[in-house]
């Protein structure tokens, strides 16, 4: 405690309080925000089809206002994540999947799966037993966080029909 | 004073002084903008949405831009002024030109201070390559104004804004040299 009796030692606790409490916030965003994030968006391991944003959205901050989003929040913890969807054609079209540190870990697009996409997602502690033999998998950091279809409306008139098509996509728990 | 009353202050400020930091290097600004790469208005960083980001991208993108594609899906340029340098002022017109971008797909978006779409009664939030129209020569020249321009018009309203250039799929030359990369100019009209 002899450091504490002047003020030199005060500054210098002071300032390694908020050095702590800086690198502690700053690590801890992106995984508030993520958690948050998949609250809002819905029950995890099922698939949610959002509405075309618009200004009235916030779901996700900056939206792209062209794009038809579905979005899937995860938990692995309990078995692997079965995901399907079919892959429009003349349309951009990609299926991304986001640990809970908000970090971006498969993408893949219609120009690199030309029919359909079907994959098991597998987390640090998912119960490999319950993915099917041969089965393609898809390894997550994480056990939480997202898969996120974008589905681009390349023409306005084409929204009803892209719109039909993408919500065809599952994500569910694999059976036990 | 005692060591105890001396230690909570100590602490508090601390405390403090580490989330003022923490909001002044992630919350304020925008997506992109905290990024070294400039190209003209355009601000824009490799590690979106990667794992090598670090902490602090990490961070500013969750809460700017959560969900952000890696570099090699799609490429986010932000600008929060025009190409003289000038904060955008949305009592100004301002004209977006020059080629399209090169990407399989491309799109110019506004956004307000809070990261949404900004309202307005025509509904249109974005020029993109289904939508524009070019000039003659192949060029294009889009209005980022409040009142209502005839074609690739962006609306924005009364309060602060920023614009977003998303290349899906962007061309290798883009990703390699972002800082090179062909992208409109933002010029003040009039105010």
């Amino acid at each position: 405690m002899n450091a504490l009796k002047n003020w030199g030692g005060w500054i210098v606790l002071t300032l390694a309080v908020a050095a702590l409490v800086h690198i502690g916030s700053v690590w801890a965003v992106p995984r508030v925000i993520m958690a948050r994030a998949m609250s809002r968006l819905g029950t995890v391991n099922e698939i949610h089809h959002g509405k075309r944003p618009d200004a009235t959205a916030r779901g996700v901050v900056r939206p792209s206002p062209d794009l038809l989003y579905s979005v899937c929040p995860f938990d692995l913890s309990p078995a692997p994540l079965h995901v399907r969807a079919s892959v429009p054609r003349d349309t951009y079209w990609s299926v991304s999947a986001f640990d809970a540190a908000t970090n971006n870990f498969y993408v893949r697009n219609d120009s690199q799966i030309r029919r359909a996409v079907d994959f098991y997602m597998v987390g640090p502690g998912t119960d490999l037993t319950r993915v099917p033999k041969d089965a393609r998998i898809v390894k997550s950091p994480s056990n939480k966080g997202l898969v996120l279809f974008r589905t681009l409306v390349d023409e306005e008139d084409r929204e009803d029909d892209i719109d039909a098509d993408r919500r065809k996509a599952t994500c569910a728990a694999a059976p036990g | 004073m005692k060591l105890a009353a001396k230690l909570t202050i100590s602490l508090l400020a601390g405390a403090v002084l580490g989330l003022g930091l923490t909001w002044a290097t992630v919350f304020r600004g925008t997506l992109g903008t905290s990024s070294d790469i400039r190209n003209g208005p355009w601000r824009t960083d490799l590690s979106i949405g990667s794992k090598a980001s670090g902490a602090y991208m990490r961070a500013s993108v969750a809460v700017h831009g959560l969900l952000a594609l890696n570099r090699s899906e799609t490429l986010y340029f932000t600008a929060l002024t025009d190409s003289a340098g000038n904060a955008f002022d949305p009592a100004c017109t301002y004209r977006v030109s020059g080629n399209d971008p090169r990407a399989r797909w491309w799109s110019i978006t506004a956004y307000a201070a809070d990261d949404y779409l900004i309202p307005n009664p025509a509904g249109i939030y974005s020029v993109s390559k289904n939508s524009v129209r070019h000039d003659a020569a192949g060029h294009f020249s889009a209005t980022v104004s409040r009142s209502a321009a005839p074609v690739n018009w962006i609306p924005v309203d009364d309060g602060g804004f920023s614009l977003t250039i998303r290349f899906y799929n962007p061309d290798p030359s883009v990703v390699a040299d972002p800082a090179h990369a062909d992208l409109p100019t933002i010029e003040k009209v009039h105010c």
